[in-house]
């Protein structure tokens, strides 16, 4: 576990770090600053920090990749197809009863990377198991995703009925802790990308002048920017006790909550900003658009929501809590 | 108990211990009435339970040695009101009484008068009040006009507070007082330490929506209060004031957290089949899991004797938000017990629900935690 002058010289050096890259360059300079090697340490530093400062300065990276991969207990290098956008299924599914003789189709998606690797590992359910399948990058179909954030560079992947040459290979980790780890990523980055829409949000309150005050001392604006406040909190406290309690339903709980009270401070912040904010000539339309898609990645705040509700319905009991 | 009662005890040595005795007393620790009880019978029990947890020790942990306690974490004392809150023993909000007075008592009060009186809080065997709200001053404490002016002998009270929860139970009052002139806003405020039974004081009870009179009118009219009863020094009333606020949302809420998850249990698993709306249900527990992970953070730096703030606002907020959030739930999920229901199971839910309703309104409304929110915590200066 980091700690003390450690913990806060490795977030210096990430702040530096995703202040100054993005993309590719991004992953060469955690690779050289040692993030990997970190997340081999201590996951929920390397995690919380990383995607914080990731969403607070709209920058993109593969780190996503490395936590799903890492968390399966995979091959760190390899590049992983992401469940399609609301999904958190593996994306990929193997018909046919002798893996040799079967088909492998694939649905998903891909952070920029991906394009530059020669593998993808493609996680795959077949009848009631999940493996992972090595396939080769020229044999998927890549469409660069323009979409509503182009920025982010992110990847549709499709196959359809590829013959499974390669050897499967036995995922040791369980698909849904790593995708319960991976939540925790995106969950922070929604964290870090909101208290950055708050910071911009109140500058702007500060500074704008109308009826000869600034705005900021108007009620109806300090009253918004508060339960934006409340909001980025609650989502933080979740973070907080999924990280403690390990459970994969408060991890889901927190990628939920993270994606709801993004869009309560998109709402909040985009009306207070309100001209300015509708423009491509102020930064907060770029974390508008991050944070819808990311709300997207492995289960919306709507779908994880309602599947929690699902869940305690049917066994009518809710989650064990974390104790004091 | 396996050990001496007041050995120092960690958390998780307290939780197994405690949870042990409390299943082996379940029975005696059992409230008698079914429902929610009239608010005598809720009274009669919590001083039944407070005197039993302290006789086997339990209510002195956490609580310093100098009042009658065994001393350590502050954490035993918020497991303590969790265990008997989700146990569903006693009320929750009548209980966390204590966790909001005896700290300010503790932190103000002359060590001898805390010495003396804060066990007896402890032991159940008093009710404390809390005399700050005024007709004129609900948000806006700074303005309150319940007036102390100095004789011979001591101070002699004059005026009127309201909302003072349990004034009719109550032996002693926290009561905050004009001191300086009318003009003197927070500075002229002194808090002194009532005896309920002085001559000039009359209580008024008001029956509240929830169909209880847990608040009063209370009446002052030229009741002397001893100089050795005041809190701190003639003027520290707002800084008194400012102590106990945050206590009012840190230990109490967590101590609701714990009732709110065993009400939304109850729901879960009484609910008809179909009555539950899966979205709604999943939303409501994400809230209470988001309350209590804030709330048990706050637990954690009261514990390590970091001093609370205006942070705990954020708690406030979530409190106000969450239990209205349960209790909707409740309300559109059990609308047949909730609107014509008699019984006693119905009864305390429709008193739950309409509790809920005051969850925004006490305790500094919502609209005064979103100051606070904006003042201290975002820096965005004056609102005037």
């Amino acid at each position: 576990m980091m700690d003390g002058e450690d913990l806060e010289l490795f977030e210096r050096s990430l702040r530096h770090a995703t202040e100054t890259h993005t993309g590719t360059a991004l992953d060469a300079a955690l690779d050289e600053l040692g993030w990997h090697e970190a997340m081999a340490e201590d996951p929920r530093a390397a995690i919380a920090t990383l995607f914080g400062l990731q969403g607070g300065a709209n920058v993109t990276s593969s780190a996503l990749d490395h936590v799903l991969v890492s968390a399966l207990g995979l091959d760190g290098d390899a590049g992983i197809v992401l469940p399609d956008v609301g999904r958190w299924d593996p994306p990929g599914w193997i018909d046919g009863s002798d893996l040799h003789s079967s088909v492998l189709s694939v649905a998903g998606l891909a952070t920029a990377g991906l394009a530059e690797q020669r593998h993808a590992l493609v996680v795959s359910s077949i009848d009631e198991k999940v493996i992972a399948l090595r396939v080769p990058v020229p044999s998927l179909v890549l469409r660069p995703i323009h979409g509503i954030d182009p920025s982010l560079g992110l990847l549709q992947v499709t196959a359809e009925r590829l013959p499974v040459t390669a050897e499967a290979e036995v995922v040791p980790g369980d698909w849904d802790r790593a995708v319960a780890l991976a939540r925790l990523a995106v969950a922070h980055e929604l964290v870090g990308a909101s208290r950055r829409m708050l910071e911009l949000a109140r500058e702007h309150a500060l500074e704008r002048v109308q009826f000869g005050q600034p705005i900021s001392s108007f009620q109806a604006i300090r009253h918004r920017l508060a339960e934006t406040l409340v909001a980025i909190e609650m989502a933080d406290a979740v973070l907080d006790a999924a990280w403690l309690d390990g459970s994969v339903t408060t991890a889901a709980m927190a990628k939920g909550v993270a994606g709801r009270q993004a869009r309560t401070t998109i709402r909040h912040c985009q009306q207070v900003l309100a001209g300015i904010g509708f423009t491509t000539e102020h930064p907060l339309h770029l974390y508008i658009r991050r944070t819808l898609v990311l709300d997207g990645l492995l289960g919306t705040a709507t779908t994880l929501t309602k599947a929690l509700g699902d869940e305690l319905i049917s066994s009518r009991q809710l989650p064990p809590l974390l104790p004091l | 108990m396996s050990r001496a009662p007041g050995a120092p005890m960690d958390i998780d040595e307290f939780r197994v211990s405690l949870d042990a005795w409390l299943d082996d007393h379940q029975a005696s620790l059992e409230p008698e009435y079914e429902g929610s009880g009239t608010l005598d019978q809720q009274m009669a029990q919590l001083a039944e339970v407070k005197q039993l947890t302290y006789d086997a020790g339990w209510m002195r942990h956490g609580w310093p040695e100098r009042v009658g306690g065994f001393g350590g974490s502050s954490l035993m004392r918020a497991y303590l009101g969790e265990a008997l809150a989700s146990r569903d023993v006693v009320e929750p909000g009548l209980y966390s009484l204590t966790e909001v007075l005896a700290p300010t008592m503790i932190d103000y009060a002359a060590p001898e008068l805390a010495a003396t009186m804060v066990p007896a809080l402890l032991r159940g065997d008093e009710t404390w009040c809390q005399g700050f709200s005024e007709p004129g001053t609900g948000s806006n404490l700074g303005s309150l006009a319940c007036r102390a002016v100095r004789s011979d002998d001591g101070w002699k009270v004059t005026g009127q507070k309201v909302w003072t929860s349990l004034a009719q139970y109550a032996q002693r009052c926290v009561l905050l007082t004009r001191t300086g002139t009318p003009e003197s806003a927070h500075k002229g405020i002194t808090a002194l330490f009532v005896d309920m039974d002085s001559p000039g004081i009359t209580v008024r009870p008001i029956v509240a929506m929830h169909g209880t009179d847990e608040f009063s009118e209370v009446f002052f009219d030229d009741v002397a209060v001893p100089f050795d009863r005041t809190l701190g020094q003639e003027g520290d009333g707002w800084a008194v004031a400012m102590d106990l606020l945050p206590y009012e949302r840190s230990t109490s809420l967590w101590h609701r957290a714990a009732f709110l998850h065993r009400r939304l249990q109850q729901l879960v698993e009484t609910a008809p089949a179909g009555a539950l709306d899966p979205t709604a249900l999943g939303e409501v527990t994400q809230l209470l899991y988001a309350f209590r992970a804030r709330s048990r953070a706050t637990q954690h730096r009261m514990a390590n004797g970091e001093h609370l703030g205006p942070e705990t606002s954020i708690d406030k907020v979530l409190l106000a938000t969450t239990e209205q959030a349960v209790f909707d739930l409740v309300s559109q999920t059990l609308a047949a017990e909730v609107t014509i229901g008699d019984d006693p199971a119905s009864e305390r839910w429709r008193s739950e629900f309409l509790y809920s309703r005051a969850a925004s309104i006490y305790g500094g409304s919502a609209e005064i935690q979103r100051n606070i929110i904006a003042r201290r915590l975002l820096d965005l200066g004056s609102d005037r």
